[in-house]
């Protein structure tokens, strides 16, 4: 397995965010991560990502234990999180150049135009990002956890915001980089539509706890992924 | 090398930018004021050389420790408020190798205002014996006291994530520490004049300066300033340290 999440707990003073949360990500997943506002998604994706600590739990990611070894493990994966910022000030070339070197990637201008034109924003190298649109800033975010061809991609709400073209576009994206180069994809997601297109697993959080998990074709015989969902959640909203 | 793609980024963000250049200008332009005040008023022409170069480089310091303390708030909490961070932290880089890219980019703002102020130095200062003495004293103590104030100003930014308020401190802390150019020779005598003076690394450089600018004294007789201010140095670097360490989104 490629993530491995045992008793996970983390609290902000009184309020206990992930309360020991429990779950695996086989390689090549892609795994839907769901819940209400509020359940835990984004903290437990800043936990995955080595950014933030946990009171307790562990958590392996391709074996390396993310408290002990947080460099390793930012090594081999990215994230496109929820409120992504960007230096506006810097063209898009630029903005992949300074995060590429960061992760001590050799990237030539022409590898940052095929990674810009995967994502339709070729043409579009030398423009400030301060004149981009929202979607395709949230593209470029996109791109930008890819430079370092990571082997795990985290995701928080990728697609909002976008149109049904880019949305498209995007789901391309991550089927192919899950097919063609075996990336898993931690998908955190309000669009059920989303999972339903692109993983083959998933697991509800709620209140800080997984209330189901499990593989998604198998989870859909006992109903539809709305049904699922709020039956799971019981007061859940999307 | 992360530490200096971290440095480049800061420079390009905060320095080479058309805000930055407006700052040298005018600080380039109170410089020219001053010393023309200093050479061609009637009664600030009196003040012997040595007084002037003091003063002038009173202010350069002041600039300096002033803008360290801007650039430092931004460091982490602006970073935060633009949503900027967390992209920073997902990468490999460790949070002290983005804390130093970032102080790097501090040090670089304090040589270009000291490098601005030269020429000035050479002109008020000029046939003054303790110049060169006097300019190798500011380099020395301006640039750990800029490194003092963003160091501290930069880890209070970590801590409380808010630009704002960050500001509002500092600020704060920069009246307090300016203290002393403000108070009289008299008041500087006075219990609290003095506790200012000793426990204040600024009012230590500044004090060093008119040792050494005016006074002629030699080294032996600073070393005592000079070694708090060392102190200061190593703290504000500690506190930097285990402020960044303890940052979370």
């Amino acid at each position: 397995m490629i993530i491995s999440v045992e008793n996970l707990v983390k609290k902000y003073g009184d309020y206990t965010a992930l309360d020991g949360l429990n779950f695996t990500v086989e390689h090549g997943d892609i795994f839907g991560f769901l819940g209400p506002n509020g359940a835990g998604k984004t903290t437990t994706i800043r936990i995955l990502t080595a950014i933030i600590k946990a009171d307790s739990g562990n958590v392996l990611i391709e074996g390396h234990n993310v408290f002990k070894e947080p460099l390793e493990v930012k090594k081999i994966t990215n994230a496109f999180p929820e409120s992504n910022g960007y230096y506006e000030w810097m063209t898009a070339r630029e903005y992949l150049g300074f995060f590429a070197n960061l992760y001590g990637e050799k990237t030539s201008k022409q590898d940052i135009y095929e990674l810009l034109e995967v994502v339709g924003l070729h043409g579009k190298e030398e423009h400030l990002i301060r004149s981009f649109s929202r979607g395709m800033k949230q593209r470029l975010g996109i791109v930008r956890a890819l430079v370092n061809k990571p082997k795990l991609l985290f995701l928080d709400e990728p697609t909002n915001g976008l149109d049904p073209k880019g949305r498209r576009d995007i789901h391309d994206l991550l089927i192919n980089l899950n097919r063609k180069h075996g990336t898993t994809i931690f998908l955190s997601t309000h669009l059920l539509d989303d999972v339903e297109r692109l993983c083959n697993r998933i697991a509800i959080i709620n209140y800080g706890k997984i209330v189901r998990a499990g593989e998604l074709d198998r989870m859909k015989g006992k109903g539809t992924i709305e049904d699922i969902f709020f039956l799971s959640t019981k007061e859940g909203t999307l | 090398m992360k530490t200096a793609y971290i440095m480049q980024k800061e420079i390009r963000e905060s320095i080479l930018t058309p805000k930055g250049f407006l700052w040298y200008i005018i600080t380039s332009m109170i410089l020219s004021a001053l010393s023309y005040l200093f050479l061609t008023n009637s009664e600030l022409s009196l003040l012997d050389q040595g007084q002037m170069l003091y003063r002038i480089m009173n202010f350069i310091t002041a600039l300096g420790v002033l803008m360290g303390l801007v650039f430092g708030a931004d460091a982490f909490a602006g970073e935060i408020e633009r949503g900027t961070l967390e992209a920073l932290f997902l990468s490999p880089v460790d949070k002290g190798e983005i804390a130093l890219g970032k102080l790097g980019a501090v040090l670089t703002n304090w040589g270009i205002i000291f490098a601005i102020s030269l020429p000035y130095l050479f002109v008020v200062g000029k046939g003054e014996q303790n110049l060169l003495i006097g300019i190798a004293y500011l380099a020395i103590l301006g640039t750990f006291l800029a490194i003092i104030f963003s160091a501290f100003s930069m880890g209070l930014s970590a801590r409380i994530k808010s630009m704002k308020n960050s500001l509002i401190i500092s600020f704060f802390v920069f009246l307090l520490a300016g203290a002393p150019i403000f108070l009289s020779a008299a008041q500087r005598r006075t219990w609290f004049g003095r506790i200012l003076d000793f426990i204040n690394p600024f009012a230590g450089a500044i004090n060093t300066f008119d040792n050494v600018v005016i006074d002629s004294q030699g080294f032996s007789y600073q070393a005592g300033r000079v070694a708090i201010i060392c102190g200061y140095l190593l703290l504000s670097l500690w506190f930097l340290k285990r402020s960044v360490s303890r940052l979370e989104m």
